[in-house]
């Protein structure tokens, strides 16, 4: 069954942008171009995301969400937000919403982060100790990286990264939640500091292995599977 | 406290009209009672002497010596003093033994001391001489002892007084500066407050309507003022942001479309590198609203405890295969944790713009060092390159603001100044060095509550 997406966007170039992107990628999507009809449609409560446009006619973005989960209504929410400080960001977070993203976001991103939620939305995260890909193995506690049975030596911040991209196995992450995820930082570092980790990182992952784990997805991020 | 403070003259002031009001208020009533007291007597020498001429008059000055030594015969007025005496000054009749030799007639009234017959103690007295018909002299006079002492006593009484009177206005003088101090302490602590960033905070009305009330009521306006400007600003800059943002995000799905149906590979370089320069485009707009927000002092509230050399571990570790890919390596000298309130994401975006600044311009190891005094940590980035030029780094650090175009490129105008308006925010400020060789950049945050 495809998953369902509400858009509650107002800028319409924007929402057809986003809209067509999703339904290409194989979600329904629903749209509303103000917060009073996001609102009606959300309480169904039978969506897996809500894509949130932060400035809205009618109800404002923030009330939207307080609506929402004061109504008790827990479907993850991306807000979509052109205030990129980091106290807008905060704010946004901290009212309940489940990610925030900065316009102008790539549709990269923002599929990405969609896939995230949807997916973190359906299962609970298990406490897990060894993380697995293919023939690629993680021991977290022991903190030991194996492959085909050979032991790779990792530096902590790859050991990082390489956890990161294991927990978010088969999806496309972009340099901005790794950077997230991994450091905690929202600036954009410049220059590409991200690639150069990622490089060193598959070259002792993947070189002298038959198949790649690590994938470069142009114009979004990165992939860690077992398909290229 | 220096003698041209406004306060010290002030308190000088209330203490000299105090002791001047004191000094005068005593010293008239010394004059009112002195004069109350003599006038009294004055008049009653003044009734003998009328009295005595009349006697002179219709008797001759025989008579008159007559009448004295009957009068004196008898308790008349105790204070009289009275002398008869020829013109070549010898005693004919009187309660005094001899003509005083420093009295002469037309002298007015004078305040001698004398003795009088039958009294063992000089007297105070005011006498008179008269010079009568025929030569004869008469002097005529009261004693005024009695009123003398009490003069004394009052002035004895006005001397503690006075005294008195200079300790309370030394109190009064410390007293009215306090009051100024205190009256101004409100105020004073409320502008402390919001240059510290707290823009809400207010002096109290005491609706006194007085000059420091008005001080008050117009700092406050001063205060709200800014405060409006604040948050127009703030409210110019989120607009503009979203204004500029969503054409971007128009032009940016658009070139992400175009970039899925084209296929020629010049074409697909073309909208790449189109992407790029919206990017940055889109980079500088976010920084340039970061450094007018900083500036603004708008992320105080954010302030969280942050572990500088924590920070800088990670910066280094995010930084360090970058610095590695060029043959160079980061440093952090740390000695210790040391946590502040600070904008974790504002301080790490300062600094890492200060680490990709040199990597950039810089050369050689890269140190992050992390110093503690007793007032302020510093946080600094040093490199081993050829530095900037003392004459140039105030240029460096103003925004917008490039040395020359060999330290330009793409975007860099805003680096350091963000890392100033961080530094701003903060309380702190930024420096620019020599590390001998290479340019050192420090950030100086004051430990304050």
């Amino acid at each position: 069954m495809s998953q369902k997406i509400l858009l509650i966007e107002d800028d319409a170039a924007t929402a057809d942008f986003v809209a067509k992107g999703l339904s290409e990628e194989g979600f329904v999507v629903d749209r509303a171009d103000n917060g009073r009809d996001g609102l009606f449609h959300a309480t169904d409560g039978s969506y897996d995301c809500v894509v949130l446009d932060r400035m809205l006619p009618g109800i404002d973005g923030m009330a939207v969400l307080a609506a929402m989960r004061g109504a008790g209504i827990e479907t993850p929410v991306i807000v979509l937000s052109a205030l990129g400080s980091p106290e807008d960001r905060v704010k946004g977070l901290t009212n309940g919403s489940d990610d925030y993203l900065v316009k102008p976001f790539a549709f990269a991103e923002l599929l990405a982060r969609i896939r995230l939620l949807v997916r973190r939305g359906r299962s609970a995260p298990a406490v897990e100790t060894v993380l697995r890909c293919d023939d690629l193995e993680v021991d977290l506690l022991a903190r030991r990286v194996k492959r085909d049975g050979k032991t790779i030596e990792l530096q902590p911040r790859e050991f990082r990264l390489l956890e990161f991209m294991l927990r978010h196995a088969e999806q496309v992450v972009t340099r901005t939640m790794l950077l997230e995820g991994v450091w905690d930082y929202h600036f954009d570092p410049g220059t590409n500091v991200i690639d150069v980790h990622l490089s060193r990182l598959r070259k002792k992952v993947d070189e002298g292995f038959a198949r790649p784990l690590l994938h470069t997805v142009r114009g979004s991020g990165y992939r860690l599977g077992v398909n290229p | 406290m220096h003698w041209r403070s406004t306060t010290a003259r002030f308190a000088a002031l209330v203490f000299l009209l105090q002791v001047a009001a004191a000094a005068t208020l005593l010293l008239t009533l010394r004059a009112i009672v002195r004069g109350q007291v003599y006038d009294r007597a004055l008049a009653t020498e003044e009734v003998l002497r009328q009295d005595l001429l009349a006697i002179q008059s219709d008797a001759g000055t025989a008579g008159l010596a007559r009448a004295i030594e009957l009068r004196g015969a008898r308790p008349a007025r105790a204070g009289a003093v009275v002398l008869l005496a020829d013109a070549a000054g010898n005693r004919l009749a009187g309660n005094l033994s001899a003509w005083p030799p420093n009295i002469f007639p037309d002298d007015g009234t004078i305040a001698v001391e004398l003795y009088r017959r039958r009294h063992d103690a000089p007297e105070a007295m005011l006498v008179r001489a008269t010079r009568l018909p025929g030569g004869a002299r008469l002097l005529t006079g009261s004693v005024v002892e009695g009123e003398r002492r009490t003069v004394r006593l009052l002035e004895a009484a006005m001397l503690v007084a006075l005294s008195l009177a200079i300790a309370f206005a030394a109190l009064a003088a410390w007293l009215a500066a306090r009051m100024i101090v205190t009256r101004l302490d409100d105020t004073v602590t409320t502008l402390r407050a919001v240059r510290g960033g707290d823009l809400s905070r207010r002096v109290a009305d005491d609706r006194s309507g007085d000059a420091f009330a008005l001080l008050a009521d117009a700092v406050n306006a001063t205060l709200d003022r800014l405060d409006s400007l604040v948050s127009e600003l703030t409210i110019a800059t989120d607009t503009l942001a979203h204004d500029l943002k969503s054409p971007l995000t128009r032009l940016r799905s658009a070139l992400e479309r175009a970039a899925a149906q084209v296929s020629e590979p010049a074409a697909q370089e073309a909208v790449d590198r189109a992407l790029g320069e919206g990017e940055r485009v889109l980079a500088l707009v976010e920084t340039a609203l970061r450094i007018t927000r900083a500036e603004a002092g708008i992320g105080r509230e954010s302030f969280a405890p942050v572990d500088l050399a924590n920070e800088l571990e990670q910066l280094a570790e995010i930084y360090g295969p970058l610095a590695e890919d060029a043959d160079r390596a980061i440093r952090v000298v740390a000695p210790e944790p040391l946590t502040l309130p600070l904008h974790r994401e504002l301080i790490a975006q300062a600094l890492g713009n200060l680490i990709d600044n040199a990597l950039k311009y810089g050369a050689g190891t890269i140190t992050l060092s992390l110093k503690m005094t007793p007032n302020a940590a510093t946080v600094s980035v040093a490199d081993e390159g050829t530095g900037i030029a003392p004459e140039h780094r105030a240029v460096a650090l103003s925004r917008f603001g490039r040395v020359d175009e060999a330290r330009g490129g793409n975007g860099a105008g805003l680096g350091l100044s963000l890392v100033a308006a961080v530094a701003r925010l903060h309380g702190g400020s930024v420096t620019l060095d020599d590390a001998a060789p290479g340019l050192m950049v420090a950030l100086e945050l004051p430990l304050r509550s």
